[in-house]
């Protein structure tokens, strides 16, 4: 290759300056054709679906999609990150953002969830119970505790009577719940707590899924909502109607249960 | 001789350059939690995400050197097929986004990977441990040694070298005695760079090692927890990274550099 082929660095800064307005702009407001919507982690693969149906049902909108841990997603909120609507795995978050702003709007419960272990499919550890997590030597990772997968698995430990013995086994605080799975699908971890809906099918021959005892009574509720400081309020307001309405079927499809 | 002065559009793009680099220290310093902030450094979280910190970091800068000087001195020293890709792929590290060079490691030192039975049979499972935090931090910190050094040795003049064994002075004499005093600065250049680096380090940690606090959890994956539910604690954090940081650098001067 000759020297000549190759953009100077003055093409590369020009391409640069001419690319990076559009992109600050549409990261801005975009009238009313784009929405940003800030959602749990667990909630990635039935949002990313719903989003898609929204779209088309609102030809010229684009929906973009932030998923995170939910204590994170609030905290960017509070800090004056743009979003449109919020939807995190736990009402704490949601109530965050309303006591500490930009405050919501259309607040609605749309689903709820429960907990799994799931191991790798060779199950290292050998868990056939909630209370082999508790067995000393056992490689367990949870989302941190603030995170709403870390704080719903901590409570269920604690309903069961062996949360001091399982924190002992504890390996590492996950920044989100799809790290946790991430962890358990590659067999660096020996088990870790988890959504039932985090069993998608692209993993289910990857992880084996232990039950949780009937008398651990422990449900995720999601929460969705406008956030005040949106500037397309029309088009929020439909998205979170298009969640509790036509998207419960998809949020079916994916595991979750009907809101309470 | 004195320079030319530079152009005013000139100092005007350098400002601008300047400001860019420096506005984010500047916005944190401006936002530190200042009531609070001893309180925050003086919590059991952070005073052990300050020991975990300090050991892995110093962890890796000795590990990048340890690995990196022999291969510093190839690269200056042993024309090889090969050797201007390897010098280019040892650098690396330093462009990978440090998430995908977690991955990486897992894929090659995990439970699963490449080496991770070789490792098992030996009784030893690097990830979630301190281990795994001091190969991730030493892995992102290597060519930040390696590259001060082979310039420091491609510098060195090897007629003094001889000129020491025609006076009868032994190999490791030799090196102990001219060598080693000559590239002391690039060492020293290489390991500074590399423990500031390791002790910044976030993504392949957090991806090799884990966070738990007291065993992985480092001071920048401290930050970023608290960060999550407490971003004024977070500030404090990263405020007290930013400073041991840009102090380490004001003390080598731009050494590096030259």
């Amino acid at each position: 290759m000759t020297a000549a082929r190759r953009p100077g660095p003055i093409a590369v800064l020009i391409a640069i300056l001419l690319v990076a307005p559009g992109c600050a702009r549409s990261a801005g407001a975009g009238a009313d054709r784009e929405l940003v919507v800030l959602a749990a982690a667990s909630l990635t693969e039935a949002f990313t679906e719903i989003a898609g149906d929204f779209e088309r049902v609102h030809p010229g909108v684009r929906v973009r999609l932030s998923f995170g841990p939910s204590d994170g997603l609030a905290i960017q909120i509070v800090e004056g990150a743009p979003a449109d609507v919020f939807a995190p795995a736990s009402p704490r978050w949601m109530d965050e953002v309303e006591r500490r702003g930009p405050g919501v709007s259309d607040r609605a419960p749309f689903a709820r969830n429960v907990l799994v272990v799931i191991t790798p499919s060779d199950d290292p550890g050998a868990v056939r119970s909630f209370a082999d997590l508790a067995r000393p030597g056992l490689r367990l990772v949870l989302a941190a505790p603030g995170v709403p997968a870390g704080d719903y698995a901590r409570e269920a430990l604690r309903s069961a009577g062996i949360l001091q013995p399982t924190l002992a086994n504890l390996a590492s605080n996950e920044e989100d719940v799809k790290a946790v799975v991430q962890k358990v699908v590659l067999g660096e971890a020996d088990a870790g707590i988890v959504y039932r809906t985090d069993v998608t099918p692209a993993i289910r021959d990857e992880v084996r899924v232990v039950h949780l005892p009937r008398s651990v009574d422990v449900t995720a509720v999601y929460p969705i909502a406008v956030v005040a400081s949106t500037g397309t309020p029309r088009l929020a307001r439909a998205f979170v109607r298009a969640v509790l309405g036509p998207g419960q079927a998809v949020l079916r499809a994916h595991g979750f249960l009907p809101p309470p | 001789m004195t320079l030319p002065r530079p152009r005013i559009a000139l100092v005007a793009l350098a400002g601008l350059g300047a400001t860019f680099i420096l506005l984010p220290a500047i916005a944190l310093l401006a936002r530190v939690p200042w009531a609070t902030l001893v309180a925050v450094l003086g919590s059991g979280l952070a005073r052990d995400a300050a020991r975990v910190s300090l050991v892995v970091a110093t962890g890796a800068a000795i590990l990048a050197a340890g690995l990196g000087l022999p291969l510093a001195w190839i690269l200056a020293r042993v024309p090889f097929p090969g050797r201007s890709l390897l010098r280019s792929l040892v650098v690396l590290p330093l462009v990978l986004p440090p998430v995908v060079a977690g991955i990486g490691l897992l894929a090659a030192f995990g439970r699963r990977g490449l080496l991770g039975p070789a490792l098992s049979v030996l009784g030893i499972e690097l990830p979630f441990t301190p281990a795994a935090a001091v190969l991730a931090a030493g892995f992102v910190a290597f060519p930040l040694f390696v590259l001060p050094v082979e310039a420091g040795i491609r510098a060195l003049d090897p007629r003094l070298e001889d000129a020491a064994a025609t006076m009868g002075a032994s190999r490791p004499h030799t090196v102990r005695r001219v060598v080693l005093p000559l590239l002391a600065p690039s060492l020293w250049s290489g390991l500074v760079l590399a423990w500031a680096r390791a002790l910044g380090e976030f993504g392949a940690t957090i991806m090799f090692a884990g966070n738990l606090r007291g065993r992985t959890q480092t001071l920048p994956l401290a930050a970023f927890e608290v960060a999550q539910t407490d971003p004024a604690a977070g500030i404090a954090i990263a405020v007290a990274l930013v400073a041991v940081s840009a102090a380490i650098l004001v003390a080598l001067r731009g050494r590096f550099l030259r």
